[in-house]
Order: structure tokens, then sequence, then C-alpha cells
């Protein structure tokens, strides 16, 4: 049976909404009461539009985010424009309200040795909890390289904003050999890193990445770690629509049993 | 003012007309947080096979317009888990509970309300919604003679539990297969399940759905549920239980208008945990403004001509 739910539902006012690429956008929101129960790998559930109840059309179910970033009673969200719902998001200014359902699901667990260090993994927005990750890290002596990889210059993020955060530890790549940082796949840098010193990975990124880490982790004896994304209706797990498949046979719910779940267990060939 | 909120369903009197709907409130406690279920008139927890299904691979989810579609695959824990595991503390926590069941055969129908008919369960829901094994896939709901069957073989098993029968949209004369719920001996009706849809992804020429076909939930659906609910309720002697993409106290009342006994939350309640409740609520509140003091008043007061 489900765990005790931690979330909370409250109304978060807006204190940023700004761009980072043409399509990624930092939305800052004054939060505590999830803030303070943040922890890498949670997400919330997110509306910046009215209800069904208020017919006045717009997205009928709330859209899941990753948590970015929480500090001093903010939280921050990393998302990129992609549909109707993200697009109304990204008109939000600052001062209006959203309303917010988290934290939700299961994060990085609590007993990782933080002090061994992590390689974080980001395929395009799946950059999003990197930087909780980083600070969770950082704050028990943990080092975090972050290996970021989008597939155009133009999807990538400012590079000036990712230092503020990702300090000098950082390999980025881009496909189509524009933008900053190297060409190519964002493994490529990966495998050579596990190759000199296997250390525990945290991904995010689409399926395929996901899988092509999973299986760089087998290779490497590294243990991996990983956030997956379902399509989720209710992100508290009673819809079961968000339901994926186990290594082992049977299924799991990415809003309850993960997002965040050991490589190994996942059923990549498979949906 | 006094509200006199209950509701009665043959034998069984619900606190007020508010339950959950199949599915979208898990086994009962997962939402207790934002919606204690003791509050509401009953909980109505996911369908239960014989034995735990899957359910189908993903994506299982393709957001419409004002709608969603889920292809489950009703997936579930099965008869044995959910009466061992999910049904004592759903009790214990004061929750009225109406079980959900699903099954192939009238034989399995039979079986299952044999065994819950053991148990604390307050009432059965059976979902006709799935495909007949007997007669080639088609939904044992579509045919007033195949639910007759199923209705029948429930109720020679429930001993004296009351049970619903839970109407698919998809018959092509849902009142008669409503009356042949009737005739068999059912306790209640409830409609409408999901209305099968399709969403295709037009860049990739791929449906949105592994599953390709899932059920088509939410406000779009409420128009043919309202038609369909009054349709059933100007027809059978039996309590009608309405739902279909109610978000709403309006919503809800005008179920109760056009004749519904009670409603069902189902898709709100994915969108906001507390729906029911607030539903609740603000039914209260309107039921004040209007001056009435009972749903009866309402209930069926639909005005033609
Ligand atoms: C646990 C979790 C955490 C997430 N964290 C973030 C985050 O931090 N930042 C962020 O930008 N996004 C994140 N997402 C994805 C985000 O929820 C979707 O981008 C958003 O719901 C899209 O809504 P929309 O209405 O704008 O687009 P939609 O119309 O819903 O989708 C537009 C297009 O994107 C595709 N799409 C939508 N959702 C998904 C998905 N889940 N997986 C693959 N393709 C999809 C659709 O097929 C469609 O082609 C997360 C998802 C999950 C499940
Ligand atoms: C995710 C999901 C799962 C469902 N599972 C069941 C089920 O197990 N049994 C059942 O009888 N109905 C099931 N339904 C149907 C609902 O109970 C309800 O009939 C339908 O969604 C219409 O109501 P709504 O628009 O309020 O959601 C499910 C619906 C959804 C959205
Ligand atoms: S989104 Fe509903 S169970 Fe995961």
């Amino acid at each position: 049976m489900a765990a005790e739910l931690d979330a909370v539902i409250t109304e978060a006012g807006v204190l940023d909404n700004r761009p980072l690429s043409a399509a990624t956008r930092l939305l800052v929101l004054d939060c505590p009461a999830v803030a303070r129960a943040a922890t890498p790998g949670r997400f919330v559930k997110l509306r910046a539009w009215p209800g069904p109840e208020e017919n006045l059309g717009g997205p009928l179910l709330d859209r899941p985010f990753s948590i970015h970033r929480a500090e001093g009673g903010q939280l921050s969200l990393l998302y990129r424009i992609v549909g109707p719902a993200t697009r109304l998001l990204s008109e939000v200014s600052p001062g209006a309200q959203v309303r917010l359902t988290g934290p939700l699901g299961r994060g990085l667990p609590e007993a990782l040795t933080r002090r061994s260090g992590l390689y974080l993994v980001a395929g395009g927005i799946g950059l999003a909890p990197m930087a909780l990750a980083r600070d969770w890290l950082a704050s028990a002596g943990g080092q975090a390289t972050l290996f970021y990889g989008e597939r155009t210059a133009a999807a990538q993020v400012e590079e000036s904003w990712l230092k503020t955060w990702a300090g000098q530890d950082w390999v980025a790549t881009v496909e189509d050999g524009s933008g900053y940082g190297r060409p190519g796949l964002v493994t490529e840098p990966l495998a050579q890193a596990l190759q000199r010193e296997a250390r525990p990975i945290f991904a995010c990124g689409p399926w395929p990445l996901l899988a092509a880490v999973a299986n760089l982790a087998r290779r490497y004896s590294a243990p991996a770690l990983v956030s997956v994304e379902a399509g989720m209706a209710c992100g508290l797990g009673v819809c079961l629509t968000c339901s994926l498949p186990l290594a082992v046979g049977g299924r799991f719910r990415a809003c309850q049993e993960g997002p965040v779940v050991d490589a190994l267990a996942v059923d990549w060939g498979a949906a | 003012m006094a509200l006199d909120l209950t509701v009665k369903l043959g034998p069984l009197t619900l606190k007020n007309p508010v339950m959950t709907a199949s599915g979208t409130f898990g086994y009962g406690l997962e939402l207790k947080k934002f919606c204690p279920p003791e509050l509401l008139g009953a909980v109505i927890t996911k369908g239960v096979s014989l034995t735990p299904w899957p359910g189908n691979p993903g994506p299982r989810l393709a957001e419409t317009a004002g709608g969603m579609l889920n292809a489950i695959g009703l997936q579930n824990m099965g008869l044995e888990a959910f009466v061992q595991t999910a049904l004592p503390p759903l009790k214990a926590a004061g929750a009225t509970v109406v079980a959900n069941i699903l099954g192939h055969s009238p034989e399995e129908y039979g079986r299952l309300a044999a065994r819950l008919a053991l148990t604390a369960v307050d009432m059965i829901e059976v979902n006709v919604s799935c495909p007949n094994v007997v007669c080639g896939g088609l939904a044992i709901g579509a045919e007033p003679s195949a639910v007759a069957e199923v209705a029948g073989a429930v109720r020679e098993s429930c001993g004296a539990k009351p049970f619903m029968v839970k109407l698919t949209p998809q018959a092509s004369d849902v009142v008669a297969v409503a009356l042949a719920a009737e005739t068999a001996g059912a306790t209640a009706v409830s409609l409408i399940n999901t209305l099968p849809g399709l969403a295709v992804d037009l860049e990739r020429r791929r449906p949105r759905l592994a599953n390709i076909i899932g059920g088509l939930s939410g406000p779009a659906v409420k128009p043919v549920a309202l038609k369909q609910v009054w349709q059933c309720a100007s027809a059978l002697t039996i309590p009608v239980v309405g739902l279909g993409g109610i978000t709403s106290a309006r919503d809800a009342l005008e179920f109760i208008l056009v004749g519904a006994a009670a409603v069902q939350i189902g898709t709100a309640t994915l969108v906001d945990p507390r729906a029911p409740l607030t539903i609740l609520d603000n039914i209260r509140q309107w039921m004040l403004k209007e001056g009435l003091d009972d749903l009866s008043q309402l209930r069926g007061a639909l005005k033609i001509g």
C-alpha cells in the first residue's frame, strides 16, 4: 500500500518566470510549504490555468515538474515549452498565483552515500532536477560532475546561468556541434569518466538516454539512479496511468515508487 | 436549517449522495489526507477480478479536449488481496464501501460476488464494460441478455448484499440494458462508464496509447452521461446513480435534477483529490441558498414542455 503522502496542495506566488533559451524557462515560486519538504528528484504537479469546475477550458490535468531548486522558502522549476500547458505557464507573470501539489514521489534515496559523489547526467530538460541534487551532495561534502547534453545550440540554456549553480565541474555536449561544449552525445564523456572512475550516476532525460545510461552502468558496474517520465493523470498513486515495466516482470507507478528508481530495475525494452 | 443529505439505495443508506468513481480513488485510503473517505456517501474501490490483472503496456494516458483517454487495462490487485489487505483498514476508517468487480463471464462475476458476500463490503458495483469472452469480445454491457445473465449470477451469489450494475454508454439501447439489470434483481444501476476513443500523434503517425483505444472521461462526456441518466431514471423504478464529467456541485446537482439518486466523482478527483468533498460542501451551500432541506425536492424535477 502507498506510503503516507507528505504532499500539500497550496497556492504559490510567482516571483520570476524568465527565459534561459528560446523554449526553456525558470519559474521561481514563493512556496515555503513545499520548499521545506523538497528533496532531489521529487516533483510537484502544477496548474497555472483555471480548474475544470470553472468551465473556462484549458488543459484538464495538472502537469508534473521536477523540483529544480528549493532555498529559503522559494521553489524553482525549470521547464520547456512543448505544448498547451507549458505555453500557458510561460505566459504567467510575477505576482500571479499558481496551484502546486507536492512534493510528490520518491527522489534520491536518503541512504545514498553522498560523500562518494555522483555523476549527474541530464538530457535536455532532464537538467531540471540536477541543481537540487548538486546542492544536496555539496551539503555533505560530495562531489558532483554534471554531464548536460542537448540536440541543438538553440536548446542549450544560457551558459552563464548554468555556471551559477553547476560550478566548474561540468561538461556540455551538443549534437549539432554548434553552441558551447563538445559536439556529440552526452553518453560519450560519461563513458570516458566511468572508465576513469566508476562513480554512482543520477540521470534524467528521454527514455532512450536513460536506457543507454542503464547499459553504461551495467558495463562499468556503477550504481545508477534514473528519473523516469510517464504521462500522469493524478500524480498521487491512484489512477495507474503512469505505470512502467519492471525488469523482473510486473510494473511500478512512476509517480509513487518513482520517479527516481534504480536503472537496473526498469525493463528498458518495453514501455 | 438541518439538511438531510441521506440517500437510500435499496437497504443501504448513504450519508450523502457523493461517492468516488471506481479507478479514480485507488483502494480508498491513498488520498485520505485530502479527502477522508468516511465523510463521503461511499467509496467505490478500484475494480477487482478473481486474480490480479497486470493491465496494459504504456503509454496509458492521452489528454484530449476537456477530457482524457485512459487505457489501464483494468490492472488490479485481485480479489483476495483486496479482501484481506485493502478492505479491513478502509472499513475501520468508517467508510461505506462499494466494491467494484469485473470478470469475463457470468460465472466469474458469480464467484466474485459470493466471496464479497462474506465480507464487510456494504455494496457491490458490477462493471460490465469488459469484453465478453463468450461472445467474441463485445462488451458484456452492450447486450441486455448478457447483462441479465451477469446480474442474475451476482443476484444468486451475493446473499443479502445490495448490488448495482454499472452500465456502459456503448450500448445501442442503454434503457433496455438498464431494464434487464432491474429485472434480474439489481438494487440500482450506475452510469456512465468511459466512452471508447482514439487519439493520434499526427507527426509520428501513431496512436497516442499503446493499447490504441482508450476510455474517455472528464467534462467532455458529461452531456452524454446526463442524457443517458435522464433516460434511465425516467424508465426505471430502482435508483440510478449518475456519473461522467462531474467537476462541480452544479454538475452533480444537474444529474440529480434529471433523476439521479446519487453521483460519483471520477476524473475530477485525479485533477484535485479534494474534489468529492468540495462538491459535497458546495451542494450543501446550494441547498441553503435555494432553501431546500432535502434533495428529493430537486430529484427528477426537470421540467419538460
Ligand atoms: C515526474 C515528471 C517530472 C517532469 N519534470 C519536468 C521538468 O522539470 N521540466 C519540464 O519541462 N518538463 C517536465 N516533465 C514533462 C512535463 O510534465 C511535460 O512537458 C508537460 O506535461 C507537457 O504539457 P503540455 O500541455 O505543454 O504539452 P502536451 O500537449 O502534454 O505535450 C506536448 C508534446 O510533448 C509530448 N510529451 C508530453 N508529455 C510528455 C512526457 N511526459 N514524456 C514524453 N513526451 C511528452 C507529447 O507527446 C506532445 O508531443 C516532467 C514529467 C514528469 C512525469
Ligand atoms: C484512470 C481511470 C480508471 C478507471 N477504472 C475503472 C474501473 O476499474 N472500474 C470501473 O467500473 N470504472 C473505471 N473507470 C471509469 C470511472 O469510474 C468513470 O465511470 C468514468 O471515468 C466517468 O466518470 P468521470 O468523467 O467522472 O471520470 C476508470 C476511469 C479512469 C479515468
Ligand atoms: S499518475 Fe496516477 S498513479 Fe501515477
